[in-house]
């Protein structure tokens, strides 16, 4: 196993996972200081009372929040949150609940970020590792998807809706207290959105498990998401009631994004973001079209991170009749039928044309890729006319 | 002693940096494309540790220039420590591996932080021999021109 030279990790969040997870948030929000928390959702959460079993939960525990804010878009953006911190001081509020997806979760962060460091404005915090501390803001963070795993990570990325870019902030502060995996508020998923957000879950295993700065910790964590992928996926999709599955892809999520968090990910992330904006295919979409070509573009300097990954992808009998120069191939080979196997269940493309990318949009997503962090830690170093080339094999 | 040492070290490295990168953006195509993407009067700081020896970098009538000091730069590159500084201006590692392995706190937005890793990654490959860039760079950029009409610019001005 490859030990770096030097590496960091942090997972510092307390993980509540399964029956009654939510039931414990007010006596651990308690014991972090907050008793008057502003719980932060979706309005189609709180349409379809996911919400309700949220504030349910707070008030068998003897919790009311002090603010419920619902009106959070798809992508969440600066002038959102520091509308949002308003609503926070104004109902004096003393921490966070985020319940979610990627966008709400990112929302909490960007608040607690505001909120602890006393600004008014998140801008003045754009940037890796310079935030301190600040002022203590409990924060849980209950995600309602299992693929973003946000709730187990240091980055949050928000629109700036004025420059129509969106920004990375990278501190290990932003990572929330508590995070809280409850089948209730993963049961309303349909199979499209447990479909893709599992093949993002997949695609953080596989790149945090081959990235530059994968380390001992990260590739644990990575493998063990990986088995519980390719175990409960398709599950996942066939039988949405399914609750084993249904938490073991929440357990998936969480540990491919602490992962991630520590190793990062790469040129899979780096393109699909840039699909994604410039060209609104949805994050999981993209990640399931490019991780195949990805995973082939990186073969030789990844070969064996990937034959590794042959055993966690299949099973022993598989990876012991494989010969170990053939892993690699074949681990990729797993992954395009896992996809297929998937795609038979749920109503995802394979292909970028099926969402309705343009050749014509082929430029303005290399050059956005190029700029993206992802590609710093990419194994094998992307220029403009590799991104072209893995776009148009996507195609 | 040793961090006296590698402090000078990392000072005289970080301005023959400097001066390389003032050249570079005129005479090296690759890095004159990538920084055209920054605008007009942008302010780069790149410091050797807290309370370290910095450099102060500004974009000025499409050239880099020295600039003053000023608290807030649009990108400031940190380095966590003198140690880490050394490793990346002794051509013992790269930027990228740097920012990967988080040696390096940034403040500013990651876009213009790509933009100016591959404005040192290509300057690198002038600076350092190709026994060492080939260990520290992912892929070596091929070279315009020679490192030795590059190093004579930098230190003769001609």
């Amino acid at each position: 196993m490859f030990v770096p030279s030097y590496f960091e990790f942090v997972n510092s969040a307390k993980l509540l996972c399964g029956d009654y997870a939510m039931e414990n948030i007010p006596s651990e929000m308690r014991l972090l200081g907050s008793s008057r928390p502003i719980i932060l959702s979706d309005a189609t959460l709180e349409k379809i009372g996911s919400v309700r079993i949220l504030t349910d939960a707070l008030s068998k525990g003897g919790m009311k929040a002090s603010a419920i804010y619902t009106d959070i878009p798809l992508d969440s953006s600066i002038e959102k949150v520091n509308e949002i911190s308003r609503v926070y001081r104004e109902n004096n509020a003393d921490g966070i609940i985020a319940l979610g997806g990627g966008s709400v979760i990112d929302t909490a962060k960007g608040l607690r970020m505001l909120i602890s460091q006393g600004g008014k404005n998140i801008l003045s915090y754009v940037g890796s590792e310079m935030l301190g501390r600040g002022q203590s803001v409990p924060f849980a963070a209950i995600p309602t998807t299992s693929g973003t795993g946000s709730e187990a990570t240091s980055v949050a990325v928000i629109k700036d809706g004025e420059r129509k870019v969106k920004l990375e902030f990278i501190s290990s502060f932003l990572l929330p207290d508590i995070a809280v995996l409850d089948v209730r508020a993963l049961e309303s998923m349909p199979a499209r959105i447990t479909a893709l957000t599992g093949l993002d879950a997949l695609t953080h295993a596989i790149e945090a498990y081959s990235c530059l700065q994968k380390n001992p910790i990260s590739q644990c964590y990575a493998l063990t998401a990986i088995k519980l992928i390719m175990e409960n996926l398709e599950n996942a999709v066939r039988k949405p009631k399914d609750k084993d599955a249904r938490i073991a892809m929440a357990i998936a999520s969480y540990i491919a994004g602490a992962s991630f968090s520590n190793s990062m990910v790469g040129i899979v992330h780096a393109i699909g973001h840039s699909v994604g904006g410039v060209c609104s295919v949805a994050h999981g979409e993209a990640m399931t079209i490019l991780l195949p070509i990805c995973m082939r573009y990186n073969k030789d300097y990844a070969d064996s991170d990937y034959s590794d990954l042959l055993l966690y992808l299949s099973n022993a009998d598989v990876y012991a009749s494989t010969r170990n120069e053939d892993r690699a191939e074949k681990a990729i080979d797993v992954v395009v039928s896992f996809i297929e196997r998937i795609k038979a269940r749920a109503p995802i493309a394979t292909k970028l044309s099926e969402r309705g990318v343009k050749r014509s949009d082929f430029e303005e997503i290399a050059k956005r890729a190029l700029n993206d962090g992802a590609l710093i830690v990419n194994p094998r170093n992307a220029d403009k006319d590799d991104i072209l080339k893995i776009l148009e094999e996507a195609f | 002693m040793k961090t006296l040492f590698k402090t000078i070290t990392c000072k005289v490295v970080l301005r023959v940096l400097y001066r390389a990168l003032k050249v570079l953006v005129v005479k090296e195509s690759r890095i004159r494309r990538e920084f055209s993407s920054f605008k007009e009067g942008f302010t780069i700081r790149i410091t050797l540790s807290e309370g370290g020896p910095s450099v102060f970098m500004m974009k000025k009538n499409g050239n880099l220039v020295f600039s003053m000091k000023g608290e807030d730069s649009d990108l400031d590159l940190k380095f966590k420590s003198v140690d880490s500084a050394f490793l990346v201006f002794t051509g013992m590692m790269g930027i990228s591996r740097a920012y990967a392995e988080h040696r390096i706190v940034v403040k500013g937005d990651i876009t213009d932080t790509m933009t100016l890793v591959r404005i040192i990654d290509i300057a690198e490959a002038y600076l350092f021999p190709h026994i060492m860039t080939r260990r520290i760079l992912r892929s070596v950029p091929n070279k315009e021109r020679s490192s030795l009409s590059v190093y004579r610019m930098v230190l003769l001005g001609f």
